[in-house]
């Protein structure tokens, strides 16, 4: 269980707040998925979590534990971590990067091999393809698949995922969203997914939280938002997916 | 010269050529491995403190200003010895700048992205430095390696100076002797390390960029199943070597030369006997003379540490015990060394330094070869500038019009210029600093009108020059002698006396002849001295 209670972030000593008193669950096993448009504070709340951003004021717990009071080196091993520009290691081989954080753990090598082809496979990538490829020698959704996958690799209970689909074509998108839904049906992680986009957001989030200007508007199962808008902002986000659903029906018709 | 002569002249010095090279190589190698590890320490600790980077960076690129010669001379004082510590000494902090920089620059340049997934991941700064900003700066670093073997390469030759050895000692005996051949002996190998050097190092780095693993170098992602069948492993595994190989290059070859160079030195416990010399060609002459007396009247070995880079050099490697003997002047070490006020007399000035060197330093002035070898202004024979001029006290009415060329040595001594332009009232219009080597053969040139030579130098009539006549004596006597460490005398009798049997054996005439047949002639110190010696029935 991931809880945030009250959670604000200033960076010039509370002249403004770049997320302001955010709180929210997420029970295990279930994924929420934040959504807002960018400088929302979508991804300082994510950052939080795994204290990659300290908070101002407010409380994070991870599992029932403050996170304050957790080495920070330990916590980031119990929650995977995927983003945008991804960042795999452009040194090291699919293998090397999956396996990275397990080689630090003193895992074996055998051991290493057996978790890297587990996780190339889960997200989609033949073993004995992409095993000794470079990051350089691979697409977006390649480097993509990878980046999950090492997230993945000491089987952490939490899973942060800050806009990790934003850089890949929409094709491309669609099959990896499913494929995080996939795996979710395996692994069933704790999730929070951060996106701008309504539709991914709908597509992967078992919860919907819409932030704006550094509030959480409104949070709760997609059907409830849809119907009971608390605020204009959410009813014109939720609008757009209905009003096009209808648009593209019609056009599918003709 | 001939293919013939050439074969000759390289074949006779093979063995030193092999000697030379690996010292080289040691040097260069052994001050860049040093200047790697403190400089790559260097470059970590000034990218994790960023308030003291641009102090650290500043410290380092001082060094680097540092003209070569002087850095080894200082490092020599520091040092209190002279021979290969000092130079690797120097060599090392030259070669940190670019180390320092590449390195920081290597792991400030790791993208913000590389860096957040190794924090999301749980990397700690430990772990995010050697296993990510390093390998990924190490590209970067091994250029910087790079530059500094090729750099470093070349300052060796400098080394020589201060009796380091290396490829250096050919070019300064070949400035010494004014033999073009010489230096190009020890210039072209230096040349040809440093084109090696850059090769295997240019290997090295193709060795640290990751193995490029997709067999066939497709990149698009889909089509995965044409890749699968070819036997990627095989492939990958012969580029993992070869690449480990060329990683293990650079050490492989410092290895070999680091076996080169004991072999070529042999056991040092052999050589009892070590003769410096400064480097001009008389005292290279003079050094081989007491060589070969004591080669042939006595069982001991000698080592030539010819061609240390002056007075105070020789001097400082007498006391400290780094050779035991080299070829001295009474004015030189009068005024130069004791700073004692100048004295005309020959006798009582050979009488003063010998007293003074026993009490001070533990140094016997054994019985002068026989010459003096004082400072004497030289001309062009025929130039029509000093037609009516014969002697120093002629110039002073037109030294305005006239440049000079003047050793450093001579400018900054009292027994040099400073005295002689108070004692006869010169004020030259341009005064250059030239190389102890360049001085003749640039008044020969018309390079400069007139300059401060040595009265015994063989060049004077080969190059058709003439020395001013020291009208007013202002020149002090110079004559020379072998200068030996007492406590080497008390062990070794037997070469004292080999030694003393050299005495009043070379007058003015002698020395210039012996100087002329090397400097003009272009004949071997060594095949020069042996001549002498056998006619003089000295040796067999």
């Amino acid at each position: 269980m991931i809880k945030v209670e009250n959670v604000s972030k200033s960076h010039d000593g509370g002249q403004s707040f770049a997320i302001k008193d955010i709180s929210f669950v997420v029970p295990n096993g279930q994924t929420l998925a934040l959504v807002g448009s960018s400088g929302s504070g979508k991804s300082t709340i994510l950052k939080t979590i795994n204290r990659l951003v300290e908070p101002t004021s407010g409380l994070v717990e991870v599992g029932g534990e403050n996170v304050a009071n957790i080495d920070p080196v330990l916590l980031r091993r119990r929650i995977g971590y995927v983003f945008q520009e991804i960042g795999l290691f452009p040194h090291m081989t699919v293998e090397e990067n999956i396996c990275i954080v397990p080689k630090l753990l003193g895992w074996n090598a055998e051991k290493r091999k057996t978790r890297g082809e587990e996780l190339m496979s889960l997200v989609g990538l033949p073993p004995e393809t992409f095993r000794y490829r470079l990051p350089s020698e691979l697409s977006g959704g390649q480097q993509q698949r990878v980046g999950v996958a090492r997230a993945l690799a000491v089987d952490p209970e939490y899973l942060l995922m800050d806009e990790p689909f934003g850089a890949v074509d929409a094709l491309t998108r669609e099959t990896l969203q499913e494929e995080v839904k996939r795996i979710q049906k395996h692994i069933n992680k704790t999730i929070v997914f951060v996106t701008h986009d309504i539709f991914e957001a709908l597509a992967i989030g078992d919860h919907i939280g819409v932030m704006h200007e550094g509030r959480l508007e409104q949070i709760g199962p997609p059907s409830e938002l849809l119907q009971k808008p608390k605020t204009d902002f959410v009813h014109n986000l939720f609008a757009r997916p209905a009003r096009q659903l209808a648009q593209y029906g019609s056009a599918l018709q003709e | 010269m001939s293919l013939r002569e050439l074969q000759t002249f390289v074949g006779d010095r093979l063995d030193e050529i092999v000697l030379r090279t690996s010292e080289h190589v040691m040097l260069a190698g052994l001050s860049t491995l040093a200047a790697v590890v403190m400089g790559v320490a260097i470059g970590i600790i000034a990218f994790r403190n960023e308030r003291w980077r641009s102090s650290i960076l500043a410290a380092v690129g001082i060094l680097q200003t540092i003209p070569g010669l002087a850095m080894l001379v200082f490092l020599m004082t520091v040092l209190n010895r002279i021979g290969f510590l000092p130079a690797f000494f120097a060599l090392t902090l030259y070669a940190l700048l670019p180390i320092v920089r590449n390195t920081l620059t290597g792991l400030a340049n790791v993208s913000k992205t590389t860096i957040l997934a190794a924090e999301g991941l749980g990397l700690n700064a430990q772990q995010q430095l050697f296993y990510v900003r390093l390998p990924i700066a190490a590209p970067f670093i091994m250029a910087g390696i790079r530059t500094a073997t090729v750099i470093g390469i070349g300052l060796a030759t400098l080394a020589a100076f201060i009796g380091g050895g290396g490829l250096g000692e050919f070019i300064n005996r070949g400035l010494a002797l004014s033999n073009t051949r010489l230096i190009l002996l020890g210039a072209i190998p230096a040349a040809v390390l440093a084109i090696l050097a850059d090769l295997t190092l240019s290997a090295a780095e193709w060795g640290l960029k990751p193995v490029s693993r997709s067999s066939s170098g497709n990149i698009s992602g889909s089509n995965s199943g044409n890749n699968s069948e070819r036997p990627v492993s095989s492939q990958i595994l012969s580029q993992i070597v070869l690449k480990r190989c060329a990683l293990a290059l650079p050490i492989v070859l410092l290895s070999l030369s680091l076996g080169l160079y004991t072999f070529s030195h042999g056991p040092l416990a052999d050589v009892p006997v070590r003769i410096g010399t400064k480097q001009f060609s008389e005292q290279i002459i003079l050094g081989e003379l007491m060589a070969q007396v004591i080669e042939h009247k006595t069982h001991l070995k000698v080592e030539r540490r010819f061609d240390l880079g002056g007075t105070m050099i020789c001097h400082g490697a007498l006391i400290n015990n780094e050779i035991d003997m080299y070829p001295e002047y009474t004015g030189t070490s009068l005024l130069a060394v004791l700073h004692e006020p100048f004295i005309a007399d020959p006798v009582r000035a050979l009488y003063i330094v010998s007293k003074d060197y026993d009490e001070r330093f533990g140094i016997r002035w054994l019985a002068p070869f026989g010459f003096n070898n004082t400072w004497a202004l030289i001309v062009k024979a025929d130039s029509p500038k000093f037609r009516e001029i014969t002697s120093i006290s002629g110039l002073e009415p037109v030294a305005r019009q006239l440049e000079a060329g003047l050793t450093a040595e001579f400018a900054e001594r009292d027994d040099g210029f400073l005295g002689l332009s108070k004692t006869y009232n010169l004020h030259f219009g341009r005064v250059r600093d030239l190389d102890p080597n360049l001085v003749y053969l640039a008044v020969s040139l018309k390079q400069v009108d007139l300059a401060a030579g040595n009265s015994t130098d063989g060049r004077i009539p080969t190059y058709g020059l003439r020395a001013l006549k020291d009208d007013k004596h202002f020149f002090p006597p110079y004559q020379g002698a072998p200068i030996v460490r007492e406590d080497f005398l008390a062990a070794h009798p037997d070469a004292g006396a080999a030694l003393s049997s050299l005495a009043n054996q070379i007058d003015d005439r002698t020395m210039q002849t012996l100087n002329f047949e090397v400097d003009g002639l272009k004949r071997s110190p060594a095949s020069v001295a042996k001549a002498f010696l056998q006619s003089r029935k000295l040796i067999d």
